[in-house]
């Protein structure tokens, strides 16, 4: 079921994930990787998503930790030597430039995973339908295709068993030969299929004008309020960064953190742009539960506000 | 709305282009500046997708390519670099030329990372197919890629340099300890994985070399498929 956040119309969920992918590569600043990294993660475990991301995190920190061991070991610029390894100087600041640099792995790591719930391919599709009709279709088809042809694989493995052709018994070479065999059948079966469905496609007249586009999600007001609110709070960390500020120069050696106010703005604004999703999934969250807490006279339900897709289909 | 799609598209795709390159200059940050790039690369084989004379036929044999490429990925799920991917996607660009194989490489990276989770790593991989299949087409019509063993050398350097591709996303998140040293240890400890992807290359092109040309081929001729 989709509500929340994931309701929203595609195009909103896309600007946000793409300003915060643009923020992660930008923004090179302690406070604002750590504060989306923790808003990301809030919406996880608000989405449910918590599990997943667990599922994950040894893979990521594995990649993420090793940069930030690597990068002192090979790179020697900074002012502060900490000790000597192996007659090769570690610096400080080589060591907090390595974390940082996990820290933005680490974002963009968590980043695709909220990415991979909430747009999901479909929605990607349709996003892209009118730009790149005939990838798009492409795409499409082919991701169809996937569950279609395990099934078939399977159906193929059952009835090649009677004969005697089984890729799970008998020596190596024959259970190569007999694999072999299987996907062979399930090639010539999926193409022989494909291009009949290609010439029906013909026939009701493929390629004969530009594609029209179905959509079927719809902009509501709601959607065109975040797309707003997304843009105004998205130019002005960009608008800051491009001035110098929200990066942290390590090297050659780190400067003193300081806090005015153009760099309280920005953050402010990041923050807005970073934890609105959040806001929206909390208040479901919140109307949801006060939903079930009150009592009703009638059988009729109360309508509650929660938010569901807004489509042509309902 | 509609109207202003693509004029809207090249311009958020050139403001996030000078972004990026003022990050690499001034911060010497090339997360961004990377992506760009792969961008770029992609663009033109996609465009030309869009703009030639495509029948519905070749269109839906490119789907089910991909699609048999990006299953194919899926029971080997548990060994990280044996990807059959690779070698169907070689024979496929063998019988089809260079712009399908980058297609269906390409296709197949997107569609097979939906079961096993985008990432950064998504155009990368799109990238690296793509090539493979790109060159193979390239190079179908040489005196070695018609013998047997030429084809299972080729999937087997594709083996290596599919590994080294993808070693570059690492790479570039530390410019600063960028050296032949690190680049040296990062392949070096990317090895027995890239060889393991080599050999895999090798094994299912040796078995699916024969069988599966022909029938390709055969489809090829039957239906009149992607004839240059």
């Amino acid at each position: 079921m989709s509500s929340g956040f994931r309701s929203m119309h595609p195009s909103v969920a896309m600007v946000y994930y793409a300003g915060l992918l643009l923020f992660a590569a930008l923004l090179f600043h302690p406070l604002f990787l750590a504060t989306e990294i923790a808003g990301l993660t809030f919406l996880l475990v608000l989405q449910g998503q918590g599990r997943g991301l667990l599922r994950g995190l040894p893979f990521y920190l594995l990649m993420a930790v090793s940069v930030a061991v690597l990068n002192p070991l090979f790179s020697h610029r900074g002012a502060h030597i900490l000790f000597y390894f192996m007659d090769q100087p570690i610096t400080l600041e080589a060591v907090l430039y390595g974390l940082m640099m996990m820290l933005v792995l680490l974002t963009v790591f968590i980043l695709f995973i909220s990415y991979n719930y909430t747009v999901t391919t479909d929605k990607f599709m349709y996003l892209f339908a009118a730009a790149a009709p005939r990838t798009t279709l492409l795409t499409l088809m082919t991701m169809r295709f996937v569950p279609l042809f395990q099934r078939r694989l399977r159906q193929i493995t059952l009835i090649q068993r009677i004969r005697g052709v089984d890729a799970g018994k008998g020596s190596l070479r024959s259970r190569m030969r007999d694999g072999m065999t299987l996907l062979k059948v399930l090639l010539t079966w999926s193409l022989e299929e494909a291009l009949q469905t290609a010439d029906s496609m013909k026939a009701r007249g493929y390629g004969i004008r530009k594609r029209s586009v179905y959509g079927i999600y719809k902009l509501d007001l709601q959607d065109k309020a975040m797309l707003l609110l997304f843009t105004v709070s998205g130019w002005i960390p960009l608008f800051f960064w491009m001035k110098g500020y929200g990066v942290l120069d390590i090297y050659p050696r780190m400067k003193p953190m300081h806090l005015g106010w153009a760099d309280a703005a920005m953050y402010a604004s990041f923050c807005v742009f970073v934890l609105t999703p959040l806001a929206l999934e909390g208040k479901e969250k919140w109307l949801w539960r006060s939903s079930r807490h009150s009592s009703y006279p009638s059988a009729t339900l109360k309508k509650t506000g929660t938010r569901f897709m807004s489509s042509h289909l309902r | 709305m509609a109207r202003f799609r693509f004029p809207l598209l090249i311009a958020l795709g050139l403001f996030v282009a000078g972004l990026a390159l003022t990050s690499a200059l001034k911060d010497r940050h090339y997360m961004l500046l990377s992506l760009v790039l792969l961008a770029v690369t992609l663009l033109p084989l996609f465009l030309r997708l869009e703009r030639r004379p495509l029948e519905s036929r070749e269109l839906v044999l490119l789907a089910v390519l991909s699609a048999v490429a990006a299953v194919s990925r899926i029971p080997f799920a548990a060994l990280p670099s044996v990807k059959p991917v690779s070698a169907i996607v070689i024979l496929s660009a063998y019988v089809f030329g260079a712009e399908a194989g980058f297609i269906i490489g390409a296709v197949a990276a997107l569609v097979s990372n939906i079961y096993f989770g985008q990432g950064p790593w998504t155009p990368w991989q799109m990238f690296a197919w793509g090539m493979v299949g790109l060159t193979a087409g390239w190079l179908r019509n040489t005196w070695w890629m018609k013998k047997k063993g030429g084809m299972l050398a080729f999937g087997f350097v594709w083996g290596f340099l599919f590994g080294w591709i993808m070693n570059i996303w690492y790479l570039i998140s530390l410019p600063d300890a960028f050296s032949w040293g690190l680049v040296a240890t990062a392949y070096a400890s990317s090895f027995y994985l890239d060889l393991a992807h080599a050999l895999s290359n090798v094994f299912f092109l040796a078995v699916l070399a024969g069988g599966w040309t022909k029938v390709l081929k055969r489809f090829r001729k039957k239906y009149g498929l992607l004839q240059e």
